[in-house]
């Protein structure tokens, strides 16, 4: 019971961080919402068993992309513009659809192609159901063992693309040939 | 289910798992580390004026209560009663979640600090890499705190607090693994039963590596924490007060309960990781309920030395320069930490795991036998 209430909390944060990162103006905003929504994320790892999997989410999401987007705006000021208050912001997403038939139409249709649609991937999608708690077993070996055997080639791959952006920071950040002689 | 203090309550009266029982423990465990927690942090405010004033010879605050112990309750009466300004200028929403960020991330990392044997919130599997990762979000904090109060100070402090903080996760990552090596596991529970509970039982005496990492992990943790010498981003005759130049009342005590719950919180991880954990010598106690609170208190008693030794630093030592603060954490802090990252990884493949002082008894005991 407890169990699944994370789940669904999770579950929640996770949508509605990502529907707030759309629907809001304020990139700064947007960034906190999609702080929200990576942190539900690594709750439904969590909750999945996935453990190692979530402290990785935590890790290089919140700790990492974040706060590089967060940097990333606040150098291209990106976050001082639209100062809208939030009801003109989401009365500003209705499209302009004429007459009070068009809208009726078209909230038919929505209904019906989401509820065809959702008919068919439910059956698709196999559904088991979780019975008592569910046990978190080590992942982080397993994960280690895959990496360094079955996945060695995307694993070493990975590392000299990591390599490669250092390298290209290091000579954007490096400062040019004149002003470095200037201060010698 | 893990073992953590459920499992353990359950074990002690011996009855079955419901789900309300284990919400209700959870409940009251969380209640009174949270509070034990609040207290430590008021209290870590009051032993930090004695101390420095004591490194000062001065008196410090002597007029609240005996020895003035209760100053922290009117410093805690006195911000929850002031009035609580948010500058008009600043970003409203970034500006109230900023503290409570900063709060909620060092208060998430308390699930799975070791305090005794019993009591643990809960016991992952990836506990050490849960913390890293949690305690990150006290970063995101900080620059938002720095940012949203559209001033030139707190932007200045929010930035230099970002950086720095991301820096030095870099060798207090690096230090932490040197000890996973050796333990095998991420759980805070193995890693603390691996050590003994006397001090050449410890990981910090295992190697001369881990002896070295001890010191680069405190160094990197006192950075980590934004606590003297690296106070750079409050550093106050430079920056009038850092990030939390335009916060008052609670919102500032948050960010103040946060830094003195993270000290105590980095302190306990270092003594968990490299001083012994909650393992009491001659094992006092064994699993009953005495020897539970044997083991908070050797827990606590060395986690408390470090929260000295923190203080104690603070007062000595001048502040360091932002290009030495970068230069110290990339040049001499990161390669030292990865050599020793392979030293250790190599005396474990040389001597199987084996301790100095065991490898030293050894040769003794081998040469006196040969000797007779």
């Amino acid at each position: 019971m407890f169990d699944s209430f994370l789940f669904y909390l999770s579950a929640f944060l996770t949508c509605f961080g990502a529907v707030l990162v759309v629907l809001e103006r304020n990139l700064m905003h947007a960034c906190i919402y999609l702080l929200m929504s990576l942190i539900g994320t690594a709750g439904l790892y969590f909750t999945l068993g996935a453990d190692f999997l979530a402290a990785t989410q935590l890790v290089v999401y919140v700790g990492g992309v974040v706060i590089l987007m967060l940097f990333a705006i606040m150098l291209t000021g990106g976050g001082l513009e639209n100062k809208k208050d939030r009801l003109a912001n989401l009365l500003s997403y209705i499209p302009p659809m004429g007459s009070l038939k068009s809208y009726i139409w078209g909230s038919i249709t929505a209904v019906a192609f989401l509820s065809f649609s959702i008919n068919i991937t439910t059956k698709l999608v196999k559904s088991t159901e979780i019975n008592g708690s569910i046990k978190i077993g080590p992942t982080v070996e397993q994960i280690g063992v895959k990496l360094l055997t079955d996945h060695v080639l995307m694993f070493e791959l990975s590392s000299v693309l990591l390599l490669g952006a250092l390298i290209g920071t290091a000579i954007i950040s490096r400062p040019s040939k004149e002003i470095f002689l200037e201060r010698k | 289910m893990n073992d953590n203090i459920v499992s353990y309550v359950l074990s002690l009266f011996d009855t079955a798992p419901t789900p309300l029982l284990v919400f209700l423990i959870f409940g009251v465990a969380i209640f009174i580390l949270v509070n034990v927690m609040a207290l430590i942090g008021g209290l870590g405010t009051y032993a930090e004026r004695k101390i420095s004033a004591d490194i000062q010879m001065r008196q410090g605050p002597n007029r609240v209560g005996p020895y003035g112990i209760l100053q922290f309750l009117a410093d805690g009466v006195k911000m929850i009663t002031k009035e609580d300004i948010i500058p008009s200028e600043s970003n409203k929403f970034l500006f109230t979640i900023a503290p409570i960020l900063c709060l909620s991330g060092v208060l998430a990392t308390l699930a799975v600090i070791p305090i005794s044997s019993g009591f643990i919130l809960t016991d992952l599997n990836v506990g050490v890499f849960y913390l890293l990762g949690v305690s990150s979000l006290v970063g995101v904090g900080i620059f938002l705190g720095g940012y949203a109060s559209n001033s030139k100070w707190s932007m200045l402090g929010g930035m230099r607090g970002a950086s720095q903080i991301i820096s030095y996760e870099v060798p207090v990552t690096i230090s932490i693994l040197t000890i996973v090596l050796l333990a095998g596991s991420l759980s805070f529970k193995e890693l603390i039963s691996g050590q003994g509970g006397y001090p050449w039982t410890w990981y910090v005496f295992h190697n001369p590596f881990t002896f070295v990492s001890f010191f680069i992990y405190f160094v990197s943790a006192l950075a980590e924490t934004n606590r003297a010498p690296f106070d750079l981003p409050e550093a106050e005759s430079e920056l009038v007060s850092g990030y939390h130049t335009e916060y008052s009342g609670m919102r500032f005590g948050f960010f103040a309960l946060a830094e003195y719950i993270e000290v105590f919180v980095v302190c306990g991880v270092a003594v968990a990781l490299f001083l012994g954990g909650y393992k009491v010598p001659f094992g006092l106690g064994g699993d009953t309920i005495f020897g539970q609170f044997f083991q908070i208190g050797s827990f606590f008693t060395k986690t408390f030395l470090l929260y000295y030794v923190v203080i104690w630093v603070r007062w000595t030592l001048p502040r360091l320069r932002v290009d030495q603060l970068m230069s110290i954490c990339w040049k001499y802090l990161t390669p030292i930490a990865l050599f020793n990252l392979v030293g250790t990884a190599t005396w474990i493949w040389l001597f199987e795991n084996k301790s100095m002082v065991e490898l030293l008894m050894s040769a003794l005991s081998g040469s006196g036998s040969t000797g007779h």
